[in-house]
């Protein structure tokens, strides 16, 4: 497995104003798994992305990254395998507005390592439909467009795991549809092991697994198989 | 780099704005710079071009020039290695058509200090035959002029020109000594004609030198400081220009805490995505650095082009080595004020920029 939280657990405050935003979890994800965490706002969606990204540590547990206990490292460590193993695709302003969508890449090409063969690059921006879209800046480009370019910035450093909170929060149906289909196509094709968090029930048929949380408890649902 | 110049070239007026800032700090900063320089040119060029390393002068006089007077004979009974008498007064010349405030300078010749003309005739050791600053030309004056004094009835002649004469703002003529001991003490020369300003010493050990009770020996650095006005005058100036040093940091550093802040969403979202502090730090320093570099390479230019426009009156007088070091410094402070940016930036927490 690429990813497992083992009795992770997040609370904030204590006493009175004690919250517990993740409930004792345990959850595993597989390359080319694409997983959905489904729940209303404030349930803990995106403090479990983060405790699993790196970004936060959990108040108790373990969170493994390819063998990596997140807790024995330090910060340094933990901004490295973020680096190399993690990419992450946000709600919206994903993109630097003052970079075009080739040197956003560059960018990225700058400070990481592992990144894909400009081959690999050239058929990126073809299965994700932004070739005509390498010079221009995030103002001149659409919602979806810009999620576009958002995963291809994900995927440019061949992640392990593919974090996204709310891909599709800002666009309608038809596009949220299309990157959907984007996401499972690259977590097919690249084996990355990618986890979704929405609120958005409709697109639940892309998912290989689709886990609810409700008030900090995370569970897999099997009712939508039936 | 990349990232910093990148968003220059994308975000132009944004940065146009503050380099302009920077190129009319930094032209003030250079034109200060010369005027400070000009400034102690004025006060002090004589003195430098003499090339000497000490000066004896009488201890009541306070390291007044003007207030000194010892005898000429002490010169050889010193042991200095080179010395040279310097009686002086102060006159005001008229060619007939200017007047002007002068020194008049008596000097022996063969001694050190005697100038090395720029123009005119090198035996101007004429009856009473000046050669004078050329600073005079500006006013007016030239070779063969006749010159009125207005303390006496004697008129003097320039025979020549000489470079650099200027001394305490006023243009020095120098003239034979014995002439000018007559014109200073009048029908009393028979009694004062041993009597001069000062002896002026070229020995690097002159410290070493014994120098009979009443007198005082001094660097010729520290007698310049103590010329009425030189040194007051400098303070100011370069007080002016730090405090312009002060500004120019203050001013980089709200501009660049604005920017900062209006991108702290984005730096988080790059710091989530794995792109360090430190590269992000460093690429604010770089924009710093090529927006300093820019407004200072401007203003340089802005300044030697204003100079080149100015009349001779204004003491400006550009000093390269100078100018060079405070557009140094001024890129300096510029990146210090960065500080500020690169701090907030390290305390960005990459949680907010994702923050559910
Ligand atoms: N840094 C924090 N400090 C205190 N409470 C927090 C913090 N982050 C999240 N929470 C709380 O944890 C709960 C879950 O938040 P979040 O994970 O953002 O939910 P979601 O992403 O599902 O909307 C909320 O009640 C929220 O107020
Ligand atoms: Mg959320």
């Amino acid at each position: 497995m690429v990813l497992e939280l083992r009795n992770a657990k997040k609370t904030f405050g204590e006493g009175n104003t004690l919250v517990e935003a993740l409930k004792e979890t345990n959850f595993l994800v597989e390359r080319g798994e694409l997983v959905a965490v489904i729940g209303p706002s404030g349930s803990g969606k995106s403090t479990f992305l983060t405790v699993a990204g790196g970004l936060q540590s959990p108040s108790e547990g373990q969170v493994i990254i390819n063998g990596n206990e997140l807790s024995q490292l330090n910060e340094k460590q933990r901004s490295k395998i973020r680096l190399q193993e993690i990419g992450f695709i946000l709600q919206a302003s994903n993109l630097v507005p003052f970079l075009s969508v080739d040197q956003q890449l560059e960018l990225l090409n700058k400070v990481k390592k592992n990144n894909i063969s400009r081959v690999e690059k050239k058929q990126l921006y073809e299965d994700l439909g932004i070739t005509k879209l390498h010079k221009k800046y995030p103002s001149d480009l659409s919602g979806g467009e810009r999620q576009r370019v958002a995963i291809a910035k994900a995927l440019f450093s061949n992640p392990s795991i593919i974090l996204a909170d709310e891909p599709t929060a800002s666009l309608d149906s038809d596009r949220a549809f299309e990157v959907m289909e984007l996401l499972q196509h690259e977590t097919k094709s690249k084996q990355t092991a990618t986890i979704v968090v929405t609120h958005d029930t409709r697109l639940i048929k892309y998912f290989d697994k689709v886990y609810k949380m409700t008030d900090g408890v995370l569970t897999l649902d099997t009712t939508i198989y039936e | 780099m990349f990232l910093a110049w990148s968003e220059i070239k994308r975000n132009k007026l944004r940065f146009l704005l503050i380099t302009s800032i920077l190129l009319l700090v930094s032209f003030l900063v250079f034109f200060l710079s010369g005027l400070a320089n000009g400034l102690a040119s004025m006060n002090r060029e004589a003195v430098d071009n003499w090339d000497a390393d000490a000066i004896v002068l009488t201890e009541e006089s306070d390291k007044s020039l003007y207030q000194s007077s010892l005898d000429k004979d002490l010169a050889d009974e010193l042991g200095a290695k080179e010395t040279a008498v310097v009686s002086q007064m102060g006159s005001i010349v008229n060619n007939g058509d200017a007047k002007k405030n002068v020194l008049l300078f008596g000097i022996n010749k063969d001694e050190f200090i005697t100038p090395k003309l720029s123009e005119g005739d090198p035996t101007f050791y004429v009856q009473n035959g000046v050669v004078a600053s050329d600073a005079l030309k500006d006013d007016g004056f030239k070779i063969g002029d006749t010159l009125e004094l207005s303390s006496s009835d004697t008129e003097l002649t320039i025979v020549g020109f000489t470079e650099k004469a200027r001394f305490n703002a006023a243009p020095v003529l120098y003239m034979k000594l014995n002439d000018l001991q007559k014109i200073k003490f009048g029908e009393s020369y028979e009694m004062n004609k041993n009597m001069v300003n000062a002896i002026i010493i070229k020995d690097s050990k002159w410290i070493n030198l014994d120098i009979p009770k009443d007198t005082e020996i001094i660097k010729s650095e520290t007698f310049i400081e103590n010329l009425p006005g030189y040194t007051e005058q400098n303070l100011t100036v370069t007080y002016m220009i730090y405090f312009l040093f002060v500004i120019s940091a203050a001013i980089v550093a709200i501009f660049l805490y604005v920017l900062t802040v209006q991108k702290i969403s984005m730096f988080g979202l790059m710091k989530a995505q794995g792109i360090s502090s430190s590269y992000l730090a460093k690429s604010v320093v770089a924009q710093t650095f090529i927006l300093a570099l820019i407004g200072v390479v401007l203003g340089f230019g802005l300044t030697l082009l204003a100079g080149s426009f100015l009349p001779s009156a204004v003491p400006v007088q550009f000093d390269l080595p100078a100018m060079l070091s405070y557009g140094l410094v001024l890129i300096a402070v510029s990146i210090a004020g960065a500080v500020i940016s690169v701090w907030t930036i390290i305390r960005i927490d990459p949680l907010k920029a994702i923050g559910g």
